[in-house]
């Protein structure tokens, strides 16, 4: 039997080899004591996540001012000094503060990708585990659903659910989500897979170790790389495509500040206020960027257990 | 942990029989193809029954609709809506084998004709934003791994900012330095390739991001793999191995990604089309959304899971040609 | 103060001969030759060329503006289709497709003398059974049309007297039939065109214009190539005969970045729904223009749902209009291209009635009366409740008819009215779910300006009998409004044929509107055109201020 695709990448998936793996992590064998040092990216990166996260629970804490106050006299500032808490990213087309509808908006963009994301990964380990462990029957069944999956992109898929439900962030996420599953699962069930051919169950059968302890043992390293690589710029992905429906109309309800949504707002007046859509466009490359920067922190940490 | 040995990483060339080896994959990718447009067909037909209120109304046009008693009955009569659903669930499934998606209220006219119409243009902007996305991440991919760990995340940074481009934006932003600032190329489609370079750039840049993750990941692999230090060792020269050993693995996992990148490209076909005032599968399905006109956004889905279904097939294809280990 | 009274300096309220003039002294400052002086005085102008036209509305659906009846159809409709009359920048009404007219004292018959030696593109002569045919096509329902239906609602039969006479017998006095029959949506096209089906005439109508359809590629362009043969211009044309230009292109940009960018490129000559910003910025670089021509009809207004709570209650709507702060925020984000409407016309209509006063902003009036209606309680938002009930209005906003800024704009009465305790829930709806919040009385705020040349658009609007949903659903009152002698009003002013009186009628009908807070009036419908300066004799009809191009030329 033959799958539509990834077929390559599960089979040749990366069970390579550990002292390998090692010495990219640490950089190139220069020493297995700067595997746990945290470098300045990594630092940057988790400052920056916390702090959105802190931003996204407490909003207030980090912002003085209203982000939905709006003042038309103050409309399209410049970043500037001149009244940081409101000027320092600059206002939007009705004077409100684009730094305030950032960190207010922290909570609903991040909780569209979370949730997207969440939605794909659980999904797909579901589903990566289901046919990976089964049969080839169960397996073939799978793979033919991932394939229907995979034929309905996710703007396709979020336009189709948005006739039948209607439009709004609940479809947004459910789309999104729905259409990264496939990816991970893959990844999953080529895992899987590769660790039932190698043997290695059987052994540990024998030697009286758990299956399933020899199966995560097995499988976390190898897997949590291309997983995390993919959910951390999933993460990021969710709000960029929740955004490109905001800017075909069918996205966040205003005013709320979602990041997605301020963007494709902002994007019409880039030519006389470019920061409304560059700063939370900011917001969400550096969330991203973040995100993968620790992902592969953690993941070079685990392949070096 | 367990390790491939060297010969089970190592690409080997195509050989003499390699058509003949795709021969019965071939066929039963096209066997799980015509599974998996069922299977969209029953998902389709499902989800269109859960649409709230009546269903002819839900044909032609929604909540919204203005359709009259006449076209509520022609509407019925067309799709079998007073059969039993079993009835109705074969007629439909009959009609889309015979490509007949029936009509289209808003556009007046006969859905398969005109998306197959609008199929074209939309697949040219595909492939062609894959071909330069590929350029571009194969590029980023090796100039970075050039630089050891600082090019490594240099790179990596850049592909991040790339893939978290939004389409909208970076189309904007292209077009006010490469129409308005440089001249160098029409902010709209106009006929002729100089019109398709801005859509294609945009399709392809966040693209590229993606694929340079994965490629960068297996380019790193492969550098360091046996079959490289063996090529080292008899003296072939860096360039030479890069372009003949390491490319060639590399790109097995970003080939299998095709038909996944296929799907990103046709959700982008939307913005894309829409941006650039560009005919296409997109545009059209955008339209049918806002209007509500459930037989076009059925033929889109229909349409875009066969063109998903051979773009697999051929990747598939493709993968076992540049790794003959897959065949197995 | 009225805003007719207002001196204007708009291009489209001036007759044609003075628009080259001042448009080349207003808005085309940068030394091009010929536009000095009217086309008419500088001898013959460039004939030739290809004009390409970016729209930034919908593609229609059918070309024939019989079918449904909406803008876009009008825009395009009238570059190849013509009505029997139009409208001059006075108001009056002119002489087209019909060189004369006659009607009887009653009011209940107009009597039609047809323009000599007219032909459709067909070669179909313009004879009085042709439009009887077209009247026929209008009304019925298998045509599926709304606006132009809704034009000749009072028409009961037509007669054709003999080739060139046709005589309409109303079922009673319109005294808007004119103004209704200048309307795109009835022009007059060829009966043999007509009965090839909907379908055929769909692809492409056959009129008595200035330019044929040539070709449609659906979800691309239109090909509009020119009429030779034309003979038939309104009677406030800059020429006669043949238009100048070759070929039209008309194209579908729906994204107004790109439009905008297009135009500044070169790639098109003119296009519509500029956004504020960038008509600021156009006129002032050079080798831009501005064609500002608001529609006729109604005004952008909130229309404020009087049917159910809260707003059954007209303190509340008056609470909710005096809390609302909208006239920075219109200055703000129309960068000065909108004027601050208070009535419920649009000002290109003579007969609008404005009356500022009752819309001062007052925060402690809003409150006060939220107090005397009962809303005295505020929740933990500061939102003000009754019974338990928080004041809450929705607000459905159709993201295809409202361009940006004023979606901005809804967002600022938002957090205006916030202060006086109302909570508005915005809904940013497609099309579609949009008219079904609508028709299931979802709403209690909502946005939907109607185009019709003449005040009876009051009728349509505000008349109860506009509550009840036709049989195709639609429904134009969303007011609901529900006033019988506001009925009483406008059944008098539709049965007059004197003007004065009609226009003092429609006068009290307006003060009704106004002084019983069910809309609040925003601006008029925003229509600017931009276009390059190679475009000379560019003008908007005065009927529903759509641009034609039957007087342009090209200056290279």
């Amino acid at each position: 039997m033959t799958d539509l695709s990834f077929r390559a990448a599960e089979q040749q998936a990366p069970v390579v080899d550990e002292q390998r793996a090692d010495d990219r992590a640490s950089g190139r064998g220069a020493g297995s004591r700067r595997r746990f040092r945290i470098g300045a990216g990594e630092a940057l990166a988790g400052a920056y996540l916390i702090a959105a996260v802190v931003a996204a629970v407490a909003p207030g804490l980090l912002s003085p001012v209203d982000p939905l106050a709006i003042s038309p006299s103050q409309a399209f500032s410049p970043p500037s000094l001149a009244d940081p808490a409101v000027t320092l990213l600059g206002t939007d087309e009705s004077g409100r503060s684009i730094l305030s509808r950032i960190i207010h908006g922290a909570g609903p963009s991040l909780l569209i990708g979370a949730s997207a994301t969440a939605i794909g990964l659980l999904l797909g380990a579901a589903l990566g585990l289901f046919a990976g462990l089964s049969g080839r029957v169960v397996d073939f069944a799978v793979n033919r659903l991932l394939e229907v999956l995979f034929a309905l992109p996710g703007l396709l898929l979020a336009l189709f659910l948005i006739v039948i439900v209607g439009p709004g962030v609940v479809t947004t996420t459910l789309a999104v989500g729905l259409s990264t599953a496939p990816g991970y699962a893959r990844i999953i069930r080529g895992q899987v897979l590769a660790i039932r051919r190698s043997g290695y169950i059987e052994a540990a059968t024998v030697l009286g170790v758990s299956p399933v302890r020899r199966l995560i043992r097995h499988m976390l390293p190898n897997t949590a790389g291309p997983l995390l690589a993919l959910g951390t710029l999933g993460l990021g992905q969710a709000i960029v495509w929740a955004s490109a429906l905001s800017y075909l109309g069918l996205g966040a309800v205003p005013p709320s500040p979602e990041w997605g949504a301020m963007l494709a707002a902002g994007r019409i007046y880039l030519t006389t206020a470019w920061w409304m859509s560059v700063m939370p466009g900011l917001a969400i490359v550096l969330t991203a960027m973040s995100a993968t920067a620790l992902g592969r922190g953690v993941q070079r940490r685990v392949r070096a257990l | 942990m367990t390790s491939p040995s060297a010969s089970d990483l190592r690409p080997t060339a195509p050989r003499a029989g390699a058509v003949g080896r795709l021969g019965r994959p071939l066929l039963i990718g096209v066997g799980g193809g015509v599974f998996v447009l069922w299977a969209v067909a029953t998902l389709t037909f499902v989800l269109v029954r859960l649409i709230p209120g009546d269903p002819a109304q839900a044909v032609l046009g929604g909540p919204g609709s203005q359709a009259s008693a006449e076209a509520l009955a022609a509407a019925r009569a067309e799709y079998g809506l007073d059969q039993p659903i079993l009835v109705q669930y074969l007629m439909q499934l009959g009609r889309i084998a015979t490509l007949d998606f029936g009509t289209s209220y808003s556009l007046r006219t006969e859905v398969a004709p005109l998306l197959l119409s609008q199929l074209g243009g939309t697949l040219l902007l595909a492939v062609l934003a894959l071909a330069l996305a590929w350029v571009v991440a194969l590029a980023l991919a090796l100039a970075s791994t050039r630089g050891g760990r600082v090019g490594a995340s240099l790179g990596s940074a850049l592909e991040v900012v790339a893939a978290g481009l939004p389409q909208f934006w970076l189309a904007t932003v292209l077009i006010l330095v490469f129409s308005l600032g440089l001249g160098w190329f029409p902010p709209i489609s106009v006929p002729g390739p100089i019109g398709l370079v801005l859509p294609v750039v945009t399709l392809a840049l966040p693209l590229a991001g993606f694929l340079g993750q994965t490629i960068r990941e297996s380019l790193l692999d492969a550098l360091e793999a046996p079959f490289v230090l063996s090529a080292r060792a008899r003296g072939e020269g860096e360039r030479g191995i890069r372009l003949r050993h390491a490319i060639r693995h590399a790109a097995v996992p970003g080939v299998a990604l095709s038909g996944w990148a296929f799907g990103y490209l046709i959700s982008g076909a939307v913005v894309v089309e829409t941006i650039f005032a560009r005919p296409g599968l997109g545009r059209t399905l955008l339209n049918a959304v806002t209007v509500r006109d459930v037989p076009v956004v059925i033929g889109v889905v229909m349409i875009t899971a066969l063109a998903y279904i051979v773009v697999t097939v051929v990747s598939d294809a493709a993968t076992r040609l540049l790794d003959p280990r897959s065949a197995a | 103060m009225p805003l007719s009274s207002k001196p204007r300096t708009r291009a489209r309220a001036i007759p044609l001969a003075f628009v080259a003039t001042a448009t080349a002294t207003a808005l085309l400052l940068t030394g091009c030759t010929g536009g000095s002086t009217a086309p008419s005085a500088s001898g013959t102008p460039t004939a030739g060329g290809t004009l390409t036209y970016a729209s930034g509305d919908g593609e229609p659906t059918c070309l024939d503006p019989h079918v449904g009846g909406n803008y876009p159809q009008a825009l395009l409709g009238g570059q190849f289709l013509e009505s029997l009359v139009s409208r001059d920048s006075s108001g009056e009404i002119i002489p087209w497709l019909a060189s004369s007219w006659e009607v009887t004292d009653d009011g209940l018959s107009y009597t039609f003398t047809l323009r000599d030696g007219v032909s459709f593109t067909d070669g179909t002569p313009l004879d009085a059974e042709a439009v009887k045919a077209n009247v026929a096509h209008v009304q019925d329902p298998d045509t599926g049309s709304s606006t132009g239906y809704l034009a000749l609602q009072k028409v009961a039969n037509v007669e054709a007297l003999d080739a060139t006479t046709v005589r309409f017998d109303l079922s009673a006095p319109d005294s808007a039939l004119l103004e209704s029959l200048s309307q795109p949506w009835v022009a007059i096209e060829s009966p043999a065109g007509l009965e090839r089906g909907i379908e055929a005439n769909c692809e492409g109508p056959i009129g008595t214009g200035p330019f044929t359809v040539s070709e449609w590629i659906k979800q691309d362009r239109v090909i509009l190539t020119r009429n030779d043969a034309y003979v038939s211009p309104p009677a406030d044309a800059g020429h006669e005969g043949a238009a100048y230009l070759d070929e039209i292109v008309w194209r579908f940009i729906p994204d107004s970045a790109s439009r905008y960018a297009a135009l500044q490129a070169g790639e098109v000559d003119v296009i519509d729904n500029a956004q504020p910003d960038t008509i600021v910025a156009a006129t002032e670089q050079s080798g831009l223009a501005e064609l500002d021509a608001p529609r006729p009809g109604s005004v952008n207004r909130l229309e404020l749902n009087s049917d159910k709570a809260p707003f059954d209650d007209e303190r509340v709507r008056e609470a909710f209009i005096r809390a609302a702060d909208v006239n920075d925020g219109i200055q703000s984000l129309f960068f000065g291209t909108a004027q601050r409407s208070y009535s419920p016309l649009s000002s290109v209509e003579t007969t609008a009635y404005s009356d500022e006063s009752l819309f001062g902003t007052d925060l402690d009036e809003a409150n006060s009366l939220l107090d005397a209606a009962g809303w005295t309680q505020r929740d933990s938002e500061g939102y003000r409740t009754k019974d338990g009930q928080r004041l809450s209005l929705q607000f459905p906003v159709s993201t295809n008819q409202s361009i940006p800024a004023e979606q901005s704009l809804f967002e600022q009465i938002q957090a205006t009215v916030k202060d006086a305790g109302f909570e508005v829930v915005l809904q940013p709806l497609d099309l579609s779910s949009w008219y079904g919040a609508l028709g299931a009385n979802e709403y209690d705020v909502v946005s939907a300006p109607y185009t019709k040349v003449g005040p009876d658009v009051l009728r349509i609007l505000y008349d109860s009998s506009g509550i009840t949903p036709a049989p195709s659903g639609y429904f134009a009152n969303h007011a609901q409004v529900n006033r019988p002698e506001l009925d009483a009003i406008l059944s008098q002013a539709s049965a007059t044929s004197d003007a004065d009186e009609r226009a003092d009628l429609y006068k009290q009908a307006q003060k009704i509107v106004l002084e019983g807070y069910y809309i609040l009036p925003l601006y008029d419908q925003q229509n600017h055109f931009l276009y390059r300066d190679r475009v000379q004799g560019l003008r908007a009809m005065p009927t529903v201020s759509t641009p034609t191009f039957y007087d342009v030329s090209l200056s290279e």
